[in-house]
């Protein structure tokens, strides 16, 4: 038999699904927890779990389905950081647009973070972009409903909080949640992008609030390098180190309570 | 039901994207309202020379600030020699100084031979000027009239050589005239 035959071609089919299946993102976390809402949405958490004191919650991921994202929590969990990610966009149904932000509800963030509060483990946020909104409006309501527990701190990584366009000659006007939280801050940001000369700017808008913010530039990268299609060689290797920054970030986040 | 609130969210998404799309499009010079104080500007070229923005005066002169990893600045440069070829020939006094926002000389070159721009290119390596011209994004414009004064800014890539700019710059031009 030919190994062109229609045979051999439905088993190899068959064998590449399996691989597929057995690769999928489903499978590569631990767990997949789900959280039902009060308006009987579910949302659902991928869980790499660890037996350390931190637990490090990306909104508003869609679980985590990049591979960088997923091999860096992958690598976290295996240093004892335990990660969580939950979908918030296919939850509510939401497309993956700047626009979709405001229809997270702010509660389903908190019922996500009591929810992690459970496991005894200190609570850390961390999104990218635009989504760096939801981590401050989630803290901003945190300290205000859940006074006796203190989360850890947050890390805005590239985060892009303007409210309108940038005009020049002008500072930037901010999102009206920048600087309402007193939450420890670390900001991130590439040295190649424009946003690296707003980063002083944004750390002072960001301790309004009382957070102790800690501004790091990393070298030789663009914005969103981790989601780049074309990744140079510094921005290859940063991706892999990932899990190494953001150990770093915990590790500066938790000095600023002591 | 839930289906069908998930394509209605899917197309207005596509539609605000086409918007957004096309708002960028149209990034336009912006009249400067309540003065803005011109901040000095005296910087290396590209070719080693100085270069003090104040010498400038009775020029119309542009100055950007702009980036190689910036695509927009990458693609409207060609609109940028041609707006100055156009004012050449109507013999209009004006001059365009593009400030690098911070990268070394050697980047900034391999772009220029890529890119060729024609006019005059500034190094900002450790973005002293980024910071004293206010400015927090790329490409950030600046349209100084003869006297020195900033009369227009503009952010975003945009064709300089429209009808709509090159009248503006004229204007300006004939005001001192």
């Amino acid at each position: 038999m030919s190994q062109t035959s229609p045979y051999y071609l439905q088993k190899l089919i068959t064998v590449g699904l399996f691989f597929l299946f057995l690769s999928s993102n489903l499978f590569a976390a631990d767990e997949v927890k789900t959280i039902e809402m009060a308006n009987s949405t579910d949302i659902d958490i991928r869980i790499f779990s660890a037996k350390g004191d931190k637990l490090l919650i990306g909104f508003a991921c869609d679980q985590g389905s990049s591979k960088a994202e997923e091999e860096t929590s992958k690598a976290l969990a295996k240093d004892g950081v335990e990660v969580w990610m939950p979908d918030m966009l296919s939850a509510y149904m939401l497309p993956k647009v700047r626009s979709s932000l405001s229809d997270i509800p702010t509660d389903s963030l908190i019922k996500i973070i009591e929810e992690a509060q459970k496991t005894n483990k200190n609570i850390y946020l961390v999104a990218s972009g635009p989504d760096t909104e939801l981590i401050l409006r989630a803290a901003q309501t945190w300290e205000s409903t859940h006074k006796d527990k203190q989360l850890g701190g947050a890390i805005l990584m590239f985060p892009r909080l303007n409210k309108t366009k940038p005009e020049p000659g002008k500072a930037p006007n901010y999102q009206d949640i920048v600087g309402k939280t007193k939450l420890p801050i670390m900001v991130l940001e590439g040295e190649r992008t424009p946003n690296r000369w707003g980063i002083q700017h944004l750390t002072h808008a960001l301790k309004k609030g009382g957070s102790t913010v800690y501004a790091k530039l990393i070298p030789d990268v663009r914005g969103y390098f981790f989601k780049r299609n074309d990744p140079n060689v510094p921005e290859d290797l940063v991706t892999s180190q990932m899990s190494g920054l953001i150990k770093a970030s915990l590790f500066y986040l938790g000095k600023a309570h002591q | 039901m839930k289906v069908s609130i998930s394509i209605k969210k899917v197309l207005l998404a596509s539609l605000l994207s086409i918007y957004s799309l096309s708002s960028l499009n149209a990034a336009e010079l912006k009249k400067v309202e309540s003065e803005i104080k011109t901040p000095s500007l005296k910087l290396e070229t590209l070719d080693g020379k100085s270069l003090d923005l104040k010498d400038e005066l009775g020029k119309v002169v542009l100055v950007q600030f702009w980036a190689t990893y910036c695509t927009p600045c990458r693609v409207e440069m060609p609109s940028m020699n041609k707006l100055i070829k156009k004012l050449e020939a109507d013999k209009v006094p004006f001059k365009i100084i593009a400030v690098n926002m911070g990268e070394t000389k050697a980047e900034v070159q391999k772009f220029v031979d890529a890119v060729k721009p024609e006019f005059t290119i500034l190094l900002d390596s450790k973005g002293e000027n980024v910071q004293a011209w206010n400015v927090f994004a790329a490409p950030s414009n600046f349209v100084i009239d003869t006297k020195g004064k900033i009369r227009y800014t503009l952010y975003g890539g945009v064709e300089w050589d429209s009808e709509e700019i090159t009248k503006a710059i004229k204007d300006l031009a004939k005001e001192s005239s």
